[in-house]
């Protein structure tokens, strides 16, 4: 008698422990409570933070108002890569242009880049068309570039890691002085790649 | 029997004591040259656990020299231990329409045992009128 109440609750108790460890797929929020967090890698949420502060700060120094003809006009230099990890930098600087720009403060000129490489060739091409057209430079030189660095340390004690990411940004005038820079690091330490915070 | 029941809950008062409460000393000019402009809010709870862990003390804001809102919350923990949440800001224009926001990312942030800490924000554009910040409590 015992064994038929038994077998049955253990047959419905056991899948029910089962489904309680495995998660479904399901859509999650950039920065939400669930994110992952690994120590060995950046991570989508450190570039959303590493950005964020970034902008706080440059909006906050008042650097891009000082143009004679507001928004200033940026481009984006090097940003060097200093960790173990390949990475589009892009995580990073689209999030810094799309907010400066809704910003009001710059916009992005997509027609220069390092060695002469345009991020967007064809408006370089049309740019250069109109000018030969009207037998003038139109072009504004860009009022500041933005460089910068990412750099990680890595430290152990025993199984622990923590892994330190430092982005540094600079924000350079035409006259080649850096009128911003800024520091954001985000240090993350564990055994293991872990969900929540 | 009651002597070792009594001893391995000293024991282990003891170790959660010493494992979890840190908490900070400061100190600050006593006469203070800056004036916070300190603004009325209005705080909807409906997590009193976490409300009474890390409390807002107050808000203030300022303008940047850009003439965008910068908004900044302090918050305290009235707790001995660290406590982990994540804070958002949401920005509104002058017809109270939410102004989007590519940086609104969650900011986790740790506050040690009774200490006192500001965050702040600066809002998007020129536009931007109100604010709400979001607190939750990190798992």
């Amino acid at each position: 008698m015992k064994n038929k109440i038994l077998i049955p609750l253990l047959a419905a108790v056991i899948p029910a422990l089962f489904t309680g460890c495995a998660t479904d797929a399901h859509y999650v929020q950039t920065g939400d409570k669930e994110q992952i967090i690994s120590v060995g890698q950046i991570n989508i949420q450190d570039y959303a933070n590493a950005a964020n502060d970034a902008v706080k700060e440059l909006l906050q120094s008042g650097a891009l108002d000082k143009v004679a003809n507001p928004p200033a006009i940026l481009a984006v230099s090097r940003i060097v890569n200093n960790t173990g990890q390949q990475i589009d930098l892009n995580l990073i600087t689209k999030k810094i242009r799309v907010a400066l720009r809704d910003s009001g403060k710059a916009l992005t000129d997509t027609t220069v880049g390092l060695g002469g490489t345009a991020e967007d060739p064809l408006a370089k091409g049309a740019k250069q068309e109109g000018e030969f057209m009207n037998d003038q430079k139109t072009t504004r030189l860009p009022d500041f570039t933005l460089s910068g660095r990412i750099i990680q340390t890595i430290d152990r004690a025993g199984n622990t890691r923590r892994s330190t990411y430092s982005f540094q940004l600079s924000l350079t005038d035409k006259q080649g002085l850096a009128v911003w820079e800024g520091e954001k690091e985000i240090g993350k330490q564990g055994t293991r790649s872990t969900v929540g915070f | 029997m009651k002597t070792l029941k009594l001893l391995s809950f000293v024991l282990a008062a003891g170790a959660l004591a010493l494992n979890g409460c840190s908490t900070v000393n400061s100190v600050e000019n006593a006469q203070r040259e800056g004036q916070r402009n300190m603004i009325s809010d209005q705080r909807v709870i409906t997590d009193a656990g976490l409300n009474r862990k890390v409390a807002i003390v107050g808000v203030n804001s300022a303008m940047t020299p850009g003439g965008l809102l910068k908004v900044q919350v302090e918050v305290e923990n009235h707790t001995h231990s660290p406590q982990r949440f994540l804070y958002h800001f949401e920005w509104f224009d002058a017809n109270g329409m939410q102004v989007n926001n590519i940086v609104s990312a969650s900011v986790p942030e740790q506050i040690e045992g009774k200490e006192s800490k500001f965050i702040y924000s600066i809002a998007p554009n020129p536009s931007c009128r109100d604010f709400r910040v979001k607190f939750i409590e990190a798992d």
